[in-house]
């Protein structure tokens, strides 16, 4: 579990805000063997591949991608402006320690009006385009470091918490890149008889644009999309939940292959991995639901890693989670022709 | 010029929520025993430093700064392991949600987590959380788990990196770890007249260090040293800034709790302008500090506060000027001069 989890702190100490994945990107190619030929494509997508080139291909898919901002301006004073990259939570924002990437790693500080000067508007949050991040800059200084276009990223660093949680951000979808990366070194021992291709996906949080062509490219026979869902926290409806340590989440949805996910089901049961059913009612929310209509089809399956509080600095996931995810992909590939 | 940034960085990096000073103090007392005739540590935790000068005091001065940080305090640990808290001190909500922070006398790391966005209503997307939804997360998967690590008394502080970049300088605990590395800086240069320095616990909760402190060394004049609000950011007009970064210390007036005595308030401005140091004055009656009880300690202390200018006071991460930080190291030992070098005149 320790060798999983400074993997795993490497993925998610590469920065990586939706469009501008190329460090993320990086640091998954570096876990892979050469054999493996990790290359980046036109939108960055970074695969990897495992298994006989002519056999049919399975895609596994986890996007690189993570939420953040991006730097729209720069003030007369050398605040920056800037809008949200991806479903950025605005609660988490003010008082917060932030790194823009810009011509350096520039440390800075999202502004917040303290209470007593907030007045009116002291129980609402500022909308994202309305928060100015502090580098301590005059105007002048700021524009020779910083251009509309940087991404910002939190400035928190991985944490272990008790037992086998972690914290970061950017867990999502780091775990997942975690655990395609567990299971093709799994796979290593024991080679599958179909090929594996790992996409690591980028614009995820923006649309999925890096799915969609990412998998026309790869004209996959079966596809799983490995995401973070929910895990049961105070507040949330438990049915709509997995559990930290409750294992991977295998989707069931109207645009998903229902055959697969139960396969998926049944081998979890035979390899005595916990599991938990995921229902969705529409669409799942993944790159599974743009892996499902590419080209003329692709059979799709969503696996799912349980994060409590998404898309915020603090994400918890829990290390066996992930650990059990790569095994449930392994033996699913096992398995595959 | 060089200033000890190390220092300020170990002084903002030790852990010290109101009534949980000890790394603070302990840290203090080692770096200051070289340069104290004598140290003493009150009853109620305050570090009190007796340095000589060339000369006996005219004025018997204290210059006071507070150890402590704004923080949380652990109150109950629910049944599933997470852990429900209290504010110590004037922390603005608002900047919790999504906070690392560590946890107890062990440093247990932990999360203030909240309902993904994902499952919000329309109009909790654009409210502050409500504080009764606010928790710890340290991981754990049952009470049981949780208590082993922790309990309710526990202190939480922020986390974050100490940086100094672009001439300035961001970290936890600013306010008022800045004070306490001014007054450190000064008790290792030459005096020329005698000088008490306190290291003050609880000041956020109400400053019960400095009453009992300055009770103890019973002064005639104090320099209390400080951070305060620098509000100068977008969105907030020039009338309501308070003061700004750049612009040099801030010497008060007036603030909730304490009128300043006149003549050293102006002393404070004179000085500067003699010296060509930058300072301004504080532009608002808001907030308060240790001057409150120690001007009226015995039958009454003359006190005059220095300020540090702090954008994002309360929050897990300052921000302050590295230029203002040292013009108030400059302008305070002129200050501590001519304050102890005068006689009294009663």
């Amino acid at each position: 579990m320790e060798e999983l989890k400074q993997m795993l702190f490497r993925l998610c100490e590469a920065d990586g805000v939706s469009g501008d994945e190329s460090d993320a990107a990086a640091a998954a190619a570096k876990e892979f063997p050469p054999s493996a030929e990790p290359e980046t494509d036109r939108l960055g997508n970074l695969t990897a591949s495992v298994g006989p080139k002519n056999a049919k291909t399975v895609l596994l898919d986890a996007h690189l991608d993570q939420i953040g901002l991006i730097v729209t301006g720069i003030d007369k004073n050398g605040f920056l402006h800037v809008d949200k990259c991806g479903g950025m939570d605005r609660r988490v924002m003010p008082g917060a320690a932030v790194v823009v990437l810009g011509r350096e790693r520039v440390d800075g500080v999202i502004g917040s009006v303290p209470p007593h000067l907030a007045g009116a508007d002291a129980e609402k949050v500022p909308e994202p385009d309305r928060m100015t991040v502090d580098i301590g800059c005059s105007r002048k200084e700021a524009e020779g470091l910083v251009r509309p276009g940087d991404r910002i990223v939190f400035r928190a660093q991985p944490r272990a918490l008790l037992g086998t949680r972690v914290t970061a951000p950017g867990l999502d979808d780091r775990a997942s890149v975690a655990a395609l990366i567990r299971c093709a070194q799994l796979l290593a021992e024991k080679p599958p008889r179909c090929r594996v291709l790992f996409q690591f996906s980028t614009r995820e949080e923006v649309g999925g644009q890096g799915a969609v062509t990412g998998s026309y490219r790869a004209d996959p026979a079966q596809g799983i999309a490995v995401d973070v869902s929910f895990a049961r926290q105070p507040g949330v409806e438990p049915e709509k939940c997995g559990e930290l340590g409750g294992g991977p989440m295998v989707g069931f949805a109207p645009i998903l292959d229902r055959a697969l996910g139960e396969r998926l089901v049944r081998l979890a049961e035979k390899n005595g991995i916990p599991y938990s059913r995921e229902v969705m009612g529409g669409e799942t929310g993944t790159n599974g639901d743009a892996i499902a209509v590419t080209r003329s089809g692709v059979p799709t399956a969503t696996v799912s890693i349980p994060l409590r509080y998404m898309h915020t600095p603090a994400e918890v996931v829990d290390l066996r989670d992930i650990e059990n995810t790569a095994k449930l992909l392994a033996a699913y590939l096992l398995e595959a022709e | 010029m060089m200033a000890n940034w190390e220092l300020l960085k170990r002084l903002c990096a030790a852990r010290g929520v109101s009534g949980r000073e000890d790394e603070v103090r302990e840290l203090i007392l080692k770096e200051i025993g070289p340069y104290a005739e004598k140290t003493e540590v009150t009853p109620l935790g305050n570090v009190i430093a007796f340095k000589s000068g060339e000369k006996r005091a005219g004025t018997k001065l204290m210059l006071a700064a507070h150890m402590d940080e704004v923080g949380l305090a652990v109150t109950r640990v629910t049944d599933e392991g997470l852990l429900k808290f209290s504010c110590v001190g004037g922390i603005d909500p608002n900047v919790l949600p999504g906070r690392q922070v560590l946890v107890g006398k062990r440093a247990v790391p932990g999360v203030a987590g909240v309902k993904p966005i994902h499952m919000l209503k329309k109009d909790e997307m654009e409210k502050r959380v409500p504080a009764e939804e606010l928790y710890l997360d340290i991981g754990a998967l049952t009470k049981e788990e949780a208590e082993a690590a922790v309990s309710p008394g526990d202190e939480a502080t922020f986390v974050s990196r100490f940086c100094a970049q672009n001439g300035v300088l961001s970290a936890k605990a600013l306010d008022d770890r800045a004070g306490c590395a001014l007054l450190i800086g000064l008790m290792k240069k030459r005096l020329k007249y005698d000088a008490v320095f306190a290291f003050t616990v609880q000041e956020e909760v109400g400053s019960a260090g400095a009453r009992t402190a300055a009770f103890a060394v019973e002064p005639d004049a104090a320099v209390v040293v400080e951070a305060t609000t620098a509000a100068d950011v977008p969105g907030t007009d020039r009338n309501r800034q308070v003061c700004r970064l750049g612009d040099g210390p801030a010497v008060s007036f007036m603030d909730r709790r304490t009128v300043y005595d006149a003549e050293y308030y102006e002393l404070a401005l004179r000085t500067a302008e003699r010296e060509g140091i930058r300072c301004q004055p504080k532009q608002a009656v808001t907030g308060a500090n240790d001057a409150s009880v120690i001007h009226i300690s015995r039958a009454g202390v003359r006190t005059v506060a220095v300020s540090l200018p702090c954008r994002y006071l309360h929050a897990p991460a300052g921000v302050v000027s590295q230029e203002d930080f040292r013009a108030a190291g400059e302008l305070l030992a002129l200050l501590a001069e001519k304050i102890a070098g005068k006689a009294q005149r009663c």
